[in-house]
């Protein structure tokens, strides 16, 4: 899987629009959250990683936006950012067929459920024709296709937590299978009431009021923050990169994904798909690895399941790799969040540091892991690893390598 | 290769019991029984009626998961039964699942808006989260038979199926996972039913792919398994083997979210062929998206010409949506089953419901009866909302 490149980035998330923007935004430490204005009162005393004024007009131009719905413009503009960023613009895109694979838990709840609830209140014939054709979980990747012409595989996955990271995965695998030479491939995810609820009921959230914000692989953590994102990844063949002259940014070294079953997720015993996972993305080269993004959340049993098979995985040296999560101050993007992650990965391995976990002050006694605590690490990385553990047993790893 | 089948549809649950009814032209649709269907103008489907879950579940309880769940595990377990697949003596993370699905358990997401609308909000419990999401599909029948490998869920909606099955191949071929179960899943569902209606594209009587009158499709469920290995394993252990899975091609019209537009079809058609190496001529079969819209069938049958020229009036080309309606996410599914059964048993499956071939419709669709065919290679056509097409390409086995 060497020869796939990663051409260009595009993000948005509530600490920033720019790849470097918001890598230094988590090297100072800053949170991504606070009151949001799309839940309202329903989250009344919760803190939620909302993108603050999110405008998709600001990035997509005068066109017609209301076919698409927040989730689909969340993509749209990650579309928009990463296929600047690698070069291919309309016109080249005309030319060859550019692939989308979107990863998401919900595509847009908010959209399915108010399509519902509007045709069981007021009569079927109630219900919008328009906003049915973005009840399908695949319809944001359907409308960003239209939007920027993306006429080639068009795909959706779904792997709760770790749907990005799977989603960048599938994709590599894709272009590695000879499938496909160029494609789109990440996650996205907006903050809506449903899945605030579904959240909220579950016991997953940091409960209100809780000044310290959630403190992934903490002793003391408790819950995470409910955020929103998308995060895309321009994955190309290398030869077509190179034939292009596109700007190579780095490279998927391997990936690996498995599962563990539901029963297991509730305990720390079982094997852990995750280790294998990590062990099939390196090959041989776990001990290449420098530094490791996870996924971790802020959940009581989810965080050290992560943390126990990075150590295994990591083997002698886990002590000794810097581990840090994102989700500590962006919140739980959910399906964005593995792109974000990788995004993230590859600025670390460009600028050559590692932001903190936030929230970090005593460790979970049960991990060994060299967490990067308080400010961001200066490490002389060449291969990263990112990983995923969503909570119904899915678990994925990737590793990338600087160019 | 194809080793294994399972199948749960509105005709018929197993592999047998579905294929003698599918070539006996037998319609799965009936009055719809799942919800109250009094403030809508149409009142059919292909529900599975009668259809209980306990049979098929040992290790997780019916009441952890929704419908769609209890059809695909069903389906799971039947194709794992029916490939004689030794579970106990194969490493558990070595076997994957890749399922598509359109909606994923809407009724977890039916019974939120209901409990909000009555201003129950307070009742809305964990179950929501913990049994709505569309990925749960993948990881409750892999929970229920201890499966470790490689475990997604494709939601891209009535293409799924196919999307499924291609990204096996790739996962198999990449050497990530033995065998891969690979299939599709949805239940029955109001949004689904109250979209279509909205679209007017649901007929009130019968769904009739390419005949003149045809007046839309019917909404249905089902769940369709393949257990998917490599031709080595299939052989080393005996496995009967159906077909091969030898291509597929996936393309985006990227003009439009509802309208099939045809371009993008024979995009995935042409790309499939090439995959497979394989000449129109050579093609013996096309399982049709068909789905009765007005629409559909016309675009379809267009874009089939386009990509097949001369040969295509010589493909026997059916619907099985004729007799059980448009099983969303499990279609394609279920299609891909049908293809690895004409192949292997050298039949092939009818359009039902054809009075009045449609002028712009005038492939050979196969009208009303089974035909006895040896065939040495099968396509499968599915097309979603958002523009996506999928087409993958079966291959004979001959031992």
């Amino acid at each position: 899987m060497s020869d796939v490149a990663i051409t260009g980035l595009g993000l948005v998330c509530a600490l920033g629009d720019r790849p470097s923007v918001v890598h230094g935004a988590l090297c100072e430490g800053r949170r991504g959250y606070g009151v949001s204005p799309v839940l309202g009162a329903v989250a009344d005393g919760y803190q939620v990683g909302e993108i603050p004024g999110f405008v998709a007009g600001q990035y997509l131009g005068p066109r017609n936006l209301r076919p698409l719905d927040r989730t689909g413009q969340l993509t749209a503009v990650a579309a928009e950012l990463a296929l600047a960023d690698s070069g291919w613009d309309a016109e080249a895109r005309a030319a060859r067929e550019l692939g989308l694979v979107l990863g998401t838990t919900f595509g847009s709840a908010r959209t399915i459920g108010e399509f519902d609830r509007r045709a069981m209140r007021d009569g079927p014939d109630y219900a919008s024709p328009l906003d049915f054709a973005n009840t399908v979980i695949s319809a944001p990747a359907g409308q960003v296709a239209i939007w920027h012409g993306l006429r080639g595989v068009n795909s959706t996955v779904s792997t709760g937590a770790a749907s990005g990271l799977h989603a960048i995965g599938y994709a590599a695998q894709l272009i590695a299978s000879g499938h496909a030479t160029a494609v789109l491939a990440g996650g996205a995810e907006e903050v809506s009431f449903e899945a605030f609820l579904g959240f909220q009921r579950a016991g997953w959230l940091l409960p209100p009021g809780d000044p310290a914000g959630p403190r992934p692989f903490d002793r003391r953590r408790c819950g995470c923050v409910l955020g929103e994102a998308a995060g895309l990844l321009v994955l190309e063949a290398a030869d077509l990169a190179r034939a292009r002259g596109a700007r190579i940014l780095g490279w998927i070294r391997g990936w690996g994904a498995g599962f563990d079953s539901r029963q297991d997720m509730a305990t720390l015993d079982g094997i852990h798909a995750l280790s294998a996972a990590i062990a099939r993305a390196a090959g041989r080269d776990v001990a290449a690895i420098d530094a490791v993004v996870a996924s971790a959340v802020g959940h009581p049993t989810l965080d050290t399941r992560e943390g126990l098979a990075i150590e295994a995985a990591l083997g002698a040296r886990a002590d000794r790799v810097p581990v840090t999560t994102i989700a500590g101050h962006v919140g739980d993007t959910q399906g964005g969040g593995g792109a974000l992650q990788t995004i993230v990965a590859l600025e670390s391995l460009r600028v050559g540091s590692v932001p903190p976990v936030a929230g970090l002050e005593e460790p979970d006694h049960r991990l060994r892991l060299d967490f990067v605590r308080s400010a961001s690490r200066a490490v002389g990385a060449r291969q990263i690893l990112v990983t995923a553990q969503a909570r119904e047993g899915n678990a994925c790893a990737l590793v990338l390598a600087s160019n | 290769m194809v080793t294994g089948i399972g199948v749960v549809t509105s005709i018929g649950v197993g592999r047998d019991a579905f294929w003698r009814h599918l070539l006996a032209g037998r319609s799965g649709i009936s009055p719809v029984e799942s919800f109250d269907t009094s403030r809508y103008r149409v009142h059919l489907g292909g529900e599975v009626k009668g259809f209980e879950p306990e049979p098929f579940l040992r290790r997780v309880s019916r009441h952890s998961m929704g419908r769609s769940s209890h059809l695909a595990i069903a389906a799971a377990r039947l194709a794992i039964e029916d490939a004689g697949l030794p579970l106990d003596r194969i490493d558990a993370a070595s076997v994957g699942v890749s399922l598509g699905t359109t909606s994923g358990e809407p009724h977890w997401i039916e019974r939120f808006n209901d409990q909000e609308l009555a201003g129950q909000r307070d009742l809305i419990g964990e179950e929501f989260v913990n049994r709505y999401p569309c990925h749960v599909l993948a990881a409750n029948v892999a929970s229920e038979l201890g499966l470790r490998g490689v475990n997604m869920v494709i939601p891209t909606a009535c293409a799924a199926g196919n999307y499924a099955v291609a990204h096996a191949l790739d996962t198999i071929r990449s050497g990530a996972a033995a065998v891969m179960l690979a299939g599709g899943a949805d239940a029955f569902s109001r949004i689904t039913y109250t979209g279509f209606a909205r679209l007017g594209a649901i007929a009130a009587h019968r769904c009739q792919p390419f005949d003149r009158r045809r007046s839309g499709m019917i909404p249905g469920e089902g769940a369709a398994v393949l257990v998917m290995e490599p031709l080595d394993a299939a052989r080393e252990r005996g496995a009967p083997i159906y077909a091969e899975v030898a291509g597929y091609g996936l393309s985006c019209d990227a003009t439009h979210m509802t309208a099939p537009q045809g371009e993008g079809a024979v995009r995935a058609m042409l790309a499939a062929m090439r995959d497979a190496g394989v000449e129109p001529s050579e093609v013996g079969y096309i399982s049709a998206h068909g789905t009765g819209t007005v629409a559909n069938d016309r675009v379809e049958t267009l874009a089939v010409k386009a990509a097949f020229g001369d040969a295509a009036t010589r493909v026997p080309m059916s619907s099985i949506k004729s007799m059980l309606g448009h099983t969303m996410g499990a279609a394609s599914a279920i299609e891909a089953a049908v293809c690895a059964l004409a192949l292997s048993d050298g039949r092939i499956p009818p359009t039902i419901n054809l009075e009045e071939p449609d002028p712009e419709c005038d492939l050979d669709v196969v009208p009303g009866v089974a035909r006895a065919v040896q065939i040495q290679t099968a396509m499968n056509n599915a097309y979603a909302f958002g523009g996506n097409n999928a087409s993958v390409i079966f291959r004979a086995v001959r031992p």
